[in-house]
């Protein structure tokens, strides 16, 4: 049996019996809906499924529906943003964080920036804090020019090899150490 | 002819002469001129997108009624072959619930009497001769009835399944874009010709935005068991891998894309989160 709405008043029940048209809204019984009118006794029918349909509801409140009033927008800044919203470009971020540049697009290698605008070069700590691992993700291009790219730039600046490994299928490269400042640096300079 | 197309394509770019009118209508105008306009809402950085051909379904010979741009975000992907195979086993694993059932040494008929004395006859002591020792005893630790295997692959795995398995279906040719799925008869047979002379393999999987298909299409592939139909958000990676071709329409294209670029650039804290039985 499908699901039917049941009559919540069980006071309306006494009044219309077993058989009657059960209504929800009390003023068509000719009765005021108010709490001290409203009957404690309860009708138990033999089971669940013979008790009589609800037929007609009311609404409780009256209302009447308008498209787009003015104050619509007010509710709409109290929605939350159906996905992250674009920059806006400004002269200066007061959190330090800087937009990727239009020019970084030109050079043979990109890094893209997550959904959030952040540039993806992580620092992954393992084996209780041993091992560090800096991790540029999400480069497209030439990853392997990259690579030389950023081995020549932390050789210069740190004066000694620094080992890196490239990941072409994963679109990642590893850089042995924690050396995230210096790559965000790197990326930053090249306008990722 | 091809090729007398692709130069009337060009000089579309150039001018729009009236001698290639017969080769471009008005929609084709339209379907070329949006390479270069095509703007999406997260375009594409350094990528570019990819190209593909719009069909046609109503003769049986290829005919391509113009150029359409696709996302590289969804169907340029590197295909990762590692996520795709996840996505399988998710979707043969969630459904399955495992029947296998053995008994055990309760359930066995019989034993309840201790087979023989414990002391005084020089054999092994038993009480039962039910016992996972004995033959036609009870099995421990066995399958019990009633075994699901339901969980859910992370949100973002299954969405990086989807782009994986479209790009590597796009590389492949195994891809196509029709413009919609209007065909001229409701005979299968008509189908069944298109596919073996386009080379589109003998399963091929079609997907539109829409629940109701036109009644042709609907009537020509239900004879033919291997080829199916499927709205959007039926999409999955086990049934574009089970398929040898993924015809999509236009429209289902685009919707596709929309969708999962508006993931991939959204709050999916809701979704990603632990996967509730009473959510659904």
């Amino acid at each position: 049996m499908a699901t039917v709405w049941r009559s919540q008043s069980a006071f309306a029940r006494i009044f219309a019996g077993k058989s009657g048209l059960i209504l929800n809204n009390t003023a068509d019984l000719g009765a005021k809906l108010n709490p001290a009118s409203i009957s404690t006794l309860k009708k138990h029918y033999s089971n669940y499924a013979h008790s009589p349909f609800v037929r007609k509801i009311q609404e409780q409140y009256e209302f009447e529906i308008i498209k787009n009033p003015p104050e619509w927008e007010y509710v709409q800044r109290l929605l939350p943003f159906e996905s992250i919203p674009k920059i806006t470009p400004k002269a200066a971020y007061p959190s330090g964080w800087i937009p990727q540049k239009e020019e970084a697009s030109n050079l043979p290698y990109f890094i893209e920036r997550n959904k959030n605008q952040d540039l993806s070069i992580y620092l992954d700590i393992s084996y209780r804090g041993m091992r560090k691992i800096s991790k540029i993700k999400k480069i497209e291009g030439d990853i392997w020019l990259m690579n030389d790219d950023v081995k020549d730039f932390l050789k210069k600046r740190y004066k000694r090899y620094i080992e890196t490994r490239v990941h072409e299928l994963g679109k990642f490269i590893e850089v042995k150490g924690d050396y995230v400042n210096a790559l965000n640096e790197w990326a930053y300079s090249k306008g990722f | 002819m091809t090729s007398i197309l692709i130069k009337a394509l060009k000089s579309i770019y150039i001018s729009v002469p009236s001698q290639n009118a017969k080769f471009a209508t008005s929609a084709i105008c339209s379907n070329t001129l949006s390479i270069t306009n095509k703007e999406w809402k997260y375009p594409p950085t350094f990528t570019k997108p990819r190209e593909v051909w719009i069909e046609n379904l109503d003769t049986i010979e290829e005919k391509k009624l113009g150029l359409f741009e696709l996302h590289p975000t969804v169907y340029g992907a590197t295909p990762r072959i590692d996520i795709i195979h996840r996505n399988v086993i998710w979707q043969r694993k969630y459904r399955w619930v495992s029947w296998a059932h053995t008994k055990t040494r309760a359930e066995v008929r019989g034993g309840g009497r201790k087979p023989w004395p414990q002391k005084g006859l020089g054999k092994a002591r038993h009480g039962s001769i039910r016992s996972p020792l004995f033959r036609g005893g009870g099995v421990i630790h066995g399958p019990r009835a009633g075994n699901t295997h339901f969980f859910m692959l992370p949100f973002h795995l299954r969405l990086y399944g989807l782009t994986s398995t479209l790009s590597a279906k796009l590389a492949q040719d195994d891809l196509h874009v029709v413009k919609d799925l209007d065909i001229p008869s409701d005979n299968s047979e008509y189908l069944a010709e298109l596919i073996l002379s386009r080379n589109w393999g003998p399963s091929v999987l079609i997907v539109d935005d829409t629940d109701y298909a036109p009644r042709n299409i609907t009537v020509a592939t239900g004879n033919l068991p291997h080829v199916n139909l499927m709205p959007v958000y039926g999409l999955n990676v086990y049934s574009m891998l089970k398929h040898d071709t993924l015809i999509l329409t236009q429209s289902a294209a685009e919707k596709i894309e929309d969708r999962i670029l508006q993931l991939l650039h959204s709050d999916t804290r809701k979704q990603q989160a632990k996967f509730k039985l009473d959510q659904v």
